[in-house]
C-alpha cells in the first residue's frame, strides 16, 4: 500500500532475513558436541549411581507396561478399526458431497502450493536433520515394533464364520505364542528392516562422518511423505463403503486416494523446487511478499469461493454489483487522488469529516429501517470515508499518490468480489453448513488467527498508549472478555448476535461463531503482546525520539518488532489453543471433527457405540497440528534468537 | 567574574558566535525532588561544551532536556531560534537538529548496523534508500569501522557499539550533538577509540555538549567547562581556568576527589 505500511510490514520481514545472519555465523562457530559410545552413553546417563539405576528400572518397566496396555488395547478383538477408516470423508469433510469432491483437491492443492511455495522461498534453513539422528529414529522405531510384536497378547481364535471362540469363563481362547509370533510375518519384516536400515545407517555412513552429514529438513519430510503416499499404490489399506452407510460402496481407499494424494505430493514438491529456483534469483523479495499476501486471501477465496461454489445471478452482477464495485474503486479513486494532494488544506479534511458523517448515518439509518442499501455499499462508503480522513497522512508525488490510489482499487475489488460471492446462493449440496469435519476445524482456527492478531496488536497497543482514551477502551475490552467464559462468548455469537444486528443484516452461524473464536482470542492475544511491549527497553524509546521517529514509525520499525519477537512463544502458545478450542464448536451445535468421531460415527447403524477408536485418531490429528505448530515455534526462536541479549 | 551564570563567554572570539542554545533558569522537579534549579547557560555554535559533576547533580537530565527526553517545568530552553515547548511540531523540528548519544549506546538490536544508521535518514528525512544508505556507510568510514555494516549490535564491541550510535546521531546530519555520558559503560581500553571519534567531530566544528568523567578530554577538547552539583551550574571556565584555578571551593573538593 502505501510507504509507510510497506515499512511496517518490512520491520517485521527485516528482523527474520537478518536473522539467518545471526544463525548461520552461531552454526559456524559451534564446536562438534562430543559424541559418546552407545554403552558408556547409557552408563553415563542411565546407570550412574545406585538410585538413577533403580530410577531407570522402575520407570522403564512403567513405559513398557503402558505401552503394552495401549497396543493390547488398539488391537484387541474387541476394537472396530473399520469406524474410522469407513469414516475418513465423514470426518475430515463431513457431508460434503462425493461428485463435488474435487473442489476439496483444489482446495488443498492450492494451500499445498502456497506451502511449497514459502518453504522454498524460506530463509529460514536450518541444519537440517543428521544422519545420526534418522539413524536412532530408526533405530528406536524398529525397537519399538519389535518389541510390540512380543508384547501384545496373541490374538483370539475365531470360528470359520469369524466369531470370537470362548472358554468356559466367556474368556476368549487365544492361539499359542508360538504361533501368535509367527503369524505376525509383516511386523517382524517392517521391525527388522527399520532397525536394519538404523544400524546400517550407523555403522557404514555414520562413522564416515559421523556428526557431519545432515540431510535438509524438507527433503527429507518430503521423501517420507513419498513413501507414505506411495503405499497408496501397493498396500491394500482396506475397503470403505463397505460397511458404513454414508459412501459409495465398492470403491477401496486405495482407489479414490491414491491419484489425487500423489498429484498433491508432486504439487508440493514441485511448488518446493520452483520456489528454491525462485529464492536463487534477485526477485525472490517480491515473490515472497506475493506469497504472503495469497496466504492471507486464500482462507477466504477457498473457503466462500471454491468449496462454498457460489451460483451467481449474473443479471443481478451485472446491473447493481459491478457499476457498484467499478464506483468505488474509481469514484473512490479519484476522490483519494484529490485528497492526498499536498497542499490541499483545510478542504480535505471537511471532505473527509462529512464523509464519515454520511457513512455513520448509512448505519443509523439501517439500525432504524430508514432507507435500504446494500449491506457492501455501507461497509465500503465507512471504508472510503476513513481512508479519506487519514488521506493527508500519504500526501506526495504523484508516483505515491498513484500507488494509494491503486491499494484502495485493489481493496475495493477484493472486497466486493467476496461479500458478491458470499452473498450468492451455494450449490453445494450438504443438509447442515457446507463445510464440517476437520474443514471447519482448520478454517475456524485460520480465521481465528487472521483476525485477532492484528486486534490483538492494536488493543495491545492501545492498552500502553499515553492516550487515555484509548487505553481505557482497550483495558475495558480486554478485561471484559477475559472476564467471561469463552463458552458464554460462543453461546452468545451463535444464538444472539442476530438480534443486535441491523435489519437485514444477518450473519450465519458458523461465521458468527468464527466472529466470537476472534474477538475472544484477541484479548487474550493482546496481553501477551503487552507483555512483550513492556519488556522493550527505555532506551529504544530514547533513541527512536532523539532520532525524530514519529510514533507511528516507533512504534513499526522499533518498539513491535522487538516486542513480537519476545512475545512468540506465548503467541504459538495461544495459537495451539485457539486449534483446540476448536472442539467447542460442537457444543453450539456445529459438525467439527470431534463431534463426527464423538456422536456422528457412534450413531451409524454399523458402528453403534463405537467410539473410542475414532476419539483416538481424532486425540492423534490434534496432536500432530499441535506439535508441528509447537515445533514450528521452537525453529522461529532459534531462528530470530529470542532470549539472547 | 561571577560564575554563577554560565552564560558568561569565555572569550571574544567565542562571545562573536551566534547562540545555539539558550537555557534560562530551567527548573526541572521529580516530584518533591528538584533535579535542576534554575540552570541559566548560552551555549555558541561549534562551541565544545563539557559538563562536570558528582553523580546525581542533573548534568544528564540537563541535556535531555536540551532535546525534550525529559520536560522542563519552569524557565526556557530556545535551541536554534526555536523554543522547546509542547507542541509536537517544534520538538520534532529540534529532534531532528539535535543528536543524541547515550550511556548505554541504545541501538537497535533488531537491525543490523547499515540499518540502524539510514533508518532515520530513510523516514524522517525521507531520503531515497540508496542515498541513506550511502549516507550511513560514509559515516562508518568516518568512525573507522565500515567492515561492521551488515553486523548486528550484539556482536559489536561496546566501544565498536558506541561508534555506531554516534554514527547514527550523525546521520540525521545535526548541527548540534549532545553526549550523555558517552564513554562511562565501556571497558578502558575502549574508551580512546570513542573519544578519538568525538575529538574529530570537535575539531570538524560541531556544537557539542558532553557530560563525561574523562578529565583528559575536558582538558584537550573542551572550550569551556561547566561545573554542576545539586542542580546547580557552580562554575565555569576554560579547561585551563577551571582545571589550574577553581575559584569555588565545592568545584575544588570535586576535582580533589576525581584528580
Amino acid at each position: 500500500m502505501s510507504s509507510e505500511l510497506e515499512h511496517l510490514a518490512r520491520g517485521t520481514a527485516e528482523l527474520i532475513a537478518n536473522a539467518d545472519e545471526r544463525e548461520a555465523e552461531d552454526a559456524a562457530s559451534r564446536p562438534d558436541e562430543p559424541s559418546l559410545p552407545p554403552l558408556q552413553w547409557l552408563k553415563v546417563n542411565l546407570f550412574s549411581s545406585v538410585l538413577n539405576t533403580a530410577l531407570t528400572i522402575v520407570f522403564g518397566l512403567a513405559g513398557v507396561l503402558a505401552y503394552q496396555r495401549l497396543l493390547n488395547w488398539a488391537f484387541s478383538h474387541e476394537r472396530n478399526w473399520d469406524a474410522v477408516r469407513v469414516n475418513m470423508r465423514a470426518l475430515f469433510t463431513f457431508t460434503y458431497p462425493s461428485s463435488q469432491y474435487g473442489r476439496i483437491w483444489v482446495t488443498l492443492g492450492i494451500v499445498l502450493t502456497l506451502a511449497g511455495l514459502s518453504l522454498g522461498l524460506s530463509r529460514m534453513v536450518g541444519q537440517g536433520v543428521s544422519l545420526k539422528r534418522i539413524s536412532i529414529w530408526c533405530m528406536a522405531w524398529g525397537g519399538a515394533v519389535i518389541a510390540g510384536i512380543v508384547l501384545v497378547q496373541p490374538h483370539a481364535k475365531r470360528s470359520a464364520d469369524g466369531e470370537i471362540l470362548l472358554d468356559a469363563d466367556f474368556e476368549p481362547v487365544r492361539e499359542s505364542f508360538g504361533t501368535a509370533m509367527a503369524d505376525r510375518g509383516w511386523w517382524w519384516l517392517i521391525g527388522v528392516l527399520l532397525l536394519a536400515t538404523g544400524l546400517a545407517i550407523w555403522v557404514i555412513l555414520g562413522d564416515l562422518k559421523r556428526r557431519k552429514t545432515f540431510v535438509g529438513a524438507i527433503p527429507f519430510t518430503l521423501g517420507v511423505l513419498a513413501f507414505a503416499v506411495s503405499t497408496l499404490w501397493w498396500f491394500h489399506w482396506g475397503n470403505y463403503g463397505q460397511q458404513g452407510d454414508i459412501i459409495e460402496p465398492g470403491r477401496t481407499v486405495k482407489d479414490s486416494a491414491k491419484l489425487p494424494w500423489t498429484a498433491m505430493w508432486f504439487v508440493l514438491t514441485g511448488a518446493y523446487l520452483v520456489g528454491r529456483r525462485i529464492s536463487a534469483t534477485d526477485r525472490a523479495a517480491s515473490v515472497r511478499v506475493v506469497v504472503n499476501l495469497s496466504w492471507l486471501l486464500a482462507p477466504f477465496i477457498t473457503f466462500w469461493v471454491i468449496l462454498r461454489d457460489p451460483q451467481i445471478d449474473y443479471a443481478h452482477v451485472m446491473s447493481t454489483d459491478l457499476p457498484m464495485a467499478l464506483g468505488f474503486m474509481i469514484g473512490g479513486g479519484a476522490l483519494l487522488f484529490f485528497l492526498t494532494k499536498p497542499d490541499l488544506g483545510e478542504i480535505g479534511r471537511i471532505l473527509g469529516v462529512g464523509l464519515f458523517g454520511i457513512a455513520i448515518f448509512n448505519w443509523v439509518a439501517a439500525f432504524f429501517g430508514i432507507y435500504p442499501m446494500l449491506q457492501k455499499a455501507r461497509i465500503s462508503f465507512l471504508l472510503l470515508a476513513l481512508v479519506a480522513l487519514a488521506a493527508h497522512n500519504f500526501a506526495g508525488e504523484r508516483a505515491q499518490r498513484l500507488r494509494f490510489v491503486y491499494a484502495w482499487a485493489a481493496v475495493m475489488a477484493i472486497l466486493h468480489y467476496l461479500v458478491t460471492m458470499i452473498n450468492a446462493p451455494s450449490t453445494v449440496d450438504a443438509p447442515d453448513e457446507f463445510v464440517g469435519g476437520f474443514l471447519v476445524t482448520v478454517y475456524i482456527a485460520v480465521f481465528t488467527m487472521i483476525f485477532s492478531f492484528p486486534l490483538g496488536v492494536l488493543l495491545a497497543l492501545g492498552r500502553t498508549s499515553t492516550l487515555p482514551i484509548f487505553r481505557v477502551l482497550s483495558t475495558i475490552y480486554i478485561e471484559t472478555v477475559r472476564g467471561v467464559p469463552f463458552i458464554t462468548i460462543l453461546f452468545f455469537f451463535s444464538t444472539f448476535l442476530n438480534i443486535f444486528l441491523p435489519d437485514g443484516m444477518e450473519i450465519e452461524q458458523l461465521a458468527a461463531a468464527g466472529l466470537g473464536f476472534a474477538l475472544f482470542s484477541a484479548a487474550y492475544l493482546a496481553e501477551n503482546i503487552r507483555g512483550g511491549l513492556q519488556a522493550v527497553r527505555r532506551g529504544q524509546y530514547e533513541a527512536s525520539d532523539a532520532l525524530g521517529l514519529s510514533t507511528v514509525q516507533r512504534t513499526g520499525f522499533i518498539v513491535l518488532p522487538q516486542a513480537l519477537r519476545v512475545s512468540i512463544p506465548p503467541l504459538v502458545g495461544a495459537t495451539i489453543s485457539t486449534f483446540k478450542e476448536t472442539s467447542l464448536l460442537a457444543i453450539i451445535g456445529i459438525i467439527d471433527f470431534l463431534r463426527v468421531a464423538n456422536s456422528v460415527i457412534p450413531g451409524q447403524t454399523v458402528f453403534l457405540g463405537v467410539r473410542m477408536e475414532g476419539l483416538l485418531f481424532v486425540c492423534m490429528i490434534y496432536w500432530i497440528g499441535a506439535y508441528s505448530m509447537s515445533k514450528f515455534s521452537q525453529r522461529l526462536e532459534r531462528h530470530l534468537g529470542v532470549g539472547e541479549n | 567574574m561571577s560564575f554563577s551564570d554560565a552564560t558568561a563567554a569565555v572569550s571574544d572570539e567565542l562571545a562573536a558566535r551566534d547562540d545555539i542554545i539558550i537555557c534560562d533558569s530551567v527548573d526541572k522537579w521529580y516530584g518533591d525532588f528538584q533535579a535542576l534549579k534554575g540552570v541559566s547557560a548560552t551555549i555558541k555554535e561549534r562551541e565544545v561544551v563539557v559538563v562536570l559533576g558528582p553523580s546525581g547533580s542533573g548534568k544528564s537530565t540537563w541535556i535531555r532536556c536540551i532535546n525534550r527526553l525529559e520536560q522542563h517545568q519552569s524557565g526556557r530552553i530556545i535551541v536554534d531560534g526555536v523554543e522547546l515547548t509542547n507542541d509536537t511540531r517544534n520538538i520534532e523540528k529540534i529532534r531532528s537538529e539535535v543528536g543524541m548519544v547515550f550511556q548505554q549506546f541504545n541501538l537497535f538490536p533488531h537491525l543490523s548496523v547499515i540499518d540502524n544508521i539510514s533508518l532515520a535518514p530513510l523516514w524522517v528525512r525521507k531520503r531515497p534508500r540508496a542515498e541513506a544508505e550511502r549516507l550511513a556507510s560514509d559515516l562508518l568510514e568516518r568512525v573507522g569501522i565500515p567492515e561492521q555494516a551488515e553486523k548486528f549490535p550484539g556482536q559489536l564491541s561496546g566501544g565498536q557499539q558506541q561508534r555506531v550510535a554516534i554514527a547514527r546521531a550523525l546521520a540525521m546530519e545535526p548541527r548540534i550533538m549532545l553526549f550523555d555520558e558517552p564513554t562511562s559503560a565501556l571497558d578502558p581500553e575502549m574508551i580512546k577509540e570513542v573519544l578519538d571519534v568525538m575529538k574529530e567531530l570537535a575539531v570538524g566544528g560541531m556544537t557539542m555538549m558532553v557530560v563525561t568523567h574523562e578529565m583528559g578530554f575536558a582538558r584537550e577538547v573542551a572550550d569551556r567547562v561547566i561545573f554542576m552539583e545539586s542542580g546547580e551550574i557552580v562554575e565555569a571556565g576554560t579547561p585551563e581556568h577551571f582545571f589550574t584555578d577553581p575559584q569555588e571551593d565545592r568545584t575544588k573538593l570535586f576535582l580533589s576527589q576525581i584528580l
